[in-house]
């Protein structure tokens, strides 16, 4: 028998093998960027069209639903709500879930991880029993649904984003910096100001972000506690399209996701986001 | 630029060698720290006096960076007292106990350059700016760095970082020093130097340091003295040549240097010597020790250095063949397997003139002196 051929023969079958498989994750990819591109692509073609119906592919192209963007008040106003509870909802869930985050780390006790996994768990129930409960909540305490509870709604599901980020980044922390930092004689303040914010800076930036956009879009807790004052932008355009078939909604739509390309762009370069999320 | 580094380092050493003459006094009394159920440090008493340089020496999990991790205060003992110039401060937070401690992996702030870290301690005891800058130069100085201020600790080598978390270390002139394991990630030449470093700054300035490690070699040439510590307890304190030449306890005499073990029966005991008889059959004489009685088990040690290999005809001894010959230099390394199996080494000195004795050959084992043997309860 030939042995010397045998490793060889095997070696150009693996080679065949692997490269079969590299084909179909390329494949396989390439569906999935299809499929995760595809309808903004949709959206923002159909903004541009000429016609006054939401028909794909638009047969001409115009700036017209853009400009009369800026005379829909109420879309306006949505938006404006959204982005006063989004921007509400980042600053205090940073702030708990960071707090939260070290607590976390710095323990080992059963109670705190239970804590862990009470303030994961709006990412897996389904959001749309929490906003139901809620709002009962809301009217068992004697308020009617107004902005601070909304945002209060909101930042129970944003901040698991930021509770993994952190906790992410301080698993990277090494210990022994803050202890070195405390035998320097810095206080406990000056440590987390000094040492421990710069280090997990990153991993809270990236949380926030996160933490903005699932407030931004969030429909399921929004459809509860939003009235006509507090009414959001994602709501608004539910609305929109489901009675008139507005296409000032595709150009509303188009703007946001250039906002979000923007903000990722931004999260990308200064928080190294998809580091963070690794 | 030497030029302006010279007045400032005879600044610094000046201020360093002031501080020496106020070298503090480390008291360590019955520290026993338990973790859950294990019991981390059991115990321990030790007195390190002003400006001495003590080394912990022991096996790793033996508790030597928990006993560090009380001292510092960053956690605090189950039992026992530990004073510094005799006044307690079991009480005092880490951030106020003013003990430098230098980390074997030196946890310098990577998001700081040198003179930011440096600078560290200095704003935390709230020195005033404009003498800030100027002491953190006199620190670099005082080890080399000063070229590298404006450095990431990123960009520095294992020694450029060690003499940076030393400098940063000693800028708050810390009554204490304690270093964990500081030589552990460095490769064997830079080890050497830096523990040339070391023992210089710390001479220098005077400083009562611990030293922790579970390298013997490290031990026995830095310290002043060394406590062996084995599974929470300490087993011996005593000088360098002490702990080599009298080990209180078999563990000692093993983890420090290498030895021979043999287990044996104590068979006759004299005012001048007693005689074992080895498990192997051999016969030995030794020198009359503790107090053991006829018939008790011992455990008898030698180490390579303290035998002799004697012609197998008509010697007293153990006899033995030689298994292996290495020739290291100066000296010749020998395994001779003695009866009931058992390998020993012996360590000769190399004879030009004399050819080394070959494998194979029956030889006798003969100690260089009744004293070499020593002798601990089984
Ligand atoms: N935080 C801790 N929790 C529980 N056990 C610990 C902890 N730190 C150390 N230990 C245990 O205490 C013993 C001594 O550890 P340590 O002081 O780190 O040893 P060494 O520094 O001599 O290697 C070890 O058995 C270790 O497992
Ligand atoms: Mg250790």
């Amino acid at each position: 028998m030939s042995t010397p051929d045998a490793p060889r023969l095997r070696r150009h079958r693996i080679d065949w093998e692997a490269a079969s498989l590299e084909l179909l994750f390329k494949a396989l990819t390439a569906l999935a960027v299809l499929f995760l591109l595809a309808p903004s692509v949709i959206v923002i073609l159909t903004s541009f069209t000429s016609s006054a119906s939401l028909k794909f592919p638009p047969p001409g192209l115009s700036l017209r639903w853009y400009v009369a963007l800026f005379d829909a008040d109420q879309m306006q106003r949505a938006a404006w709500n959204s982005l006063q509870v989004a921007f509400w909802t980042t600053l205090i869930s940073v702030t708990l879930g960071t707090a939260a985050s070290l607590a976390i780390a710095r323990s080992s006790s059963p109670w705190i991880r239970a804590a862990d996994v009470l303030f994961m768990s709006p990412l897996v129930l389904p959001a749309l029993a929490f906003g139901f409960a809620s709002l009962i909540f809301v009217y068992r305490l004697g308020f009617r649904p107004n902005l601070p509870f909304l945002v209060l709604a909101h930042v129970v599901v944003c901040v698991p984003f930021v509770l993994r980020t952190t906790l992410a980044a301080l698993t990277q922390l090494d210990p022994a910096l803050l202890d070195a930092s405390t035998s320097l004689g810095a206080s406990p303040w000056m440590t987390f100001r000094r040492v421990t914010l710069p280090l997990i800076g990153r991993g809270v930036a990236a949380g926030g972000f996160l933490a903005f956009m699932a407030s931004f879009d969030n429909v399921p807790v929004s459809l509860f506690l939003a009235d006509e004052r507090t009414e959001v932008l994602p709501i608004h355009l539910w609305q929109q399209i489901e009675t008139n078939l507005d296409v000032r909604t595709a150009a509303a739509s188009g703007l946001i996701v250039l906002f979000t390309l923007v903000l990722m762009i931004a999260a990308e370069r200064f928080a190294g986001l998809t580091r963070q999320l690794r | 630029m030497d030029g302006n580094a010279a007045p400032s380092r005879t600044a610094a050493l000046r201020q360093l060698s002031q501080a020496a003459h106020r070298g503090h006094d480390l008291r360590l009394e019955q520290i026993t720290h338990r973790f859950g159920d294990g019991i981390a440090v059991n115990g321990v008493d030790l007195h390190v006096t002003g400006g001495e340089l003590v080394a912990l020496l022991g096996p790793s999990g033996c508790g030597k960076s928990t006993l560090l991790r009380i001292i510092a205060g960053f956690i605090s003992q189950t039992a026992g007292r530990v004073l510094f110039d005799g006044a307690l401060v079991d009480h005092l937070k880490a951030n106020r106990r003013g003990v430098g401690i230098v980390f074997q992996n030196y946890a310098l702030f990577p998001h700081m350059t040198v003179a930011e870290n440096v600078a560290y301690g200095l704003q935390a005891h709230h020195w005033p700016k404009e003498r800030i800058a100027p002491r953190v130069a006199e620190m670099l100085d005082l080890v080399h760095m000063n070229a590298f201020a404006e450095r990431r600790p990123s960009q520095l080598s294992g020694g450029q970082q060690q003499r940076i978390a030393l400098a940063r270390c000693l800028a708050i002139d810390p009554k204490i020093l304690l270093l964990d394991e500081p030589f552990g990630a460095l490769d064997k030449n830079l080890r050497l130097d830096m523990q040339i470093e070391v023992k210089r700054l710390q001479r220098i300035a005077g400083i009562t340091t611990l030293l922790v490690t579970h390298d013997q070699e490290e031990a026995l040439s830095m310290a002043d003295r060394i406590a062996v510590m084995n599974k929470g307890r300490i087993e011996q304190v005593a000088a360098p040549t002490a702990i080599y030449d009298q080990p209180a306890s078999l563990f000692v005499n093993q983890f420090v240097g290498t030895t021979n073990v043999f287990a044996g029966e104590v068979i006759e005991i004299s005012a001048h010597y007693v005689r074992v008889r080895l498990d192997g059959g051999a016969v030995i004489t030794a020198l009359p020790g503790s107090a053991f009685s006829v018939g008790a088990r011992i455990i008898v040690t030698i180490r390579p250095h303290h035998l002799r290999l004697a012609p197998s005809t008509g010697s007293d001894g153990m006899p033995g063949v030689v298994k292996t010959v290495l020739p290291l230099g100066p000296e010749v390394v020998y395994d001779v397997e003695t009866a009931g199996g058992r390998g020993v080494k012996v360590v000769v000195a190399r004879d030009a003139d004399l050819a080394p004795v070959e494998i194979g050959q029956s030889v006798h084992l003969v100690p260089l002196a009744l004293h070499s043997f020593r002798i601990f309860a089984a």
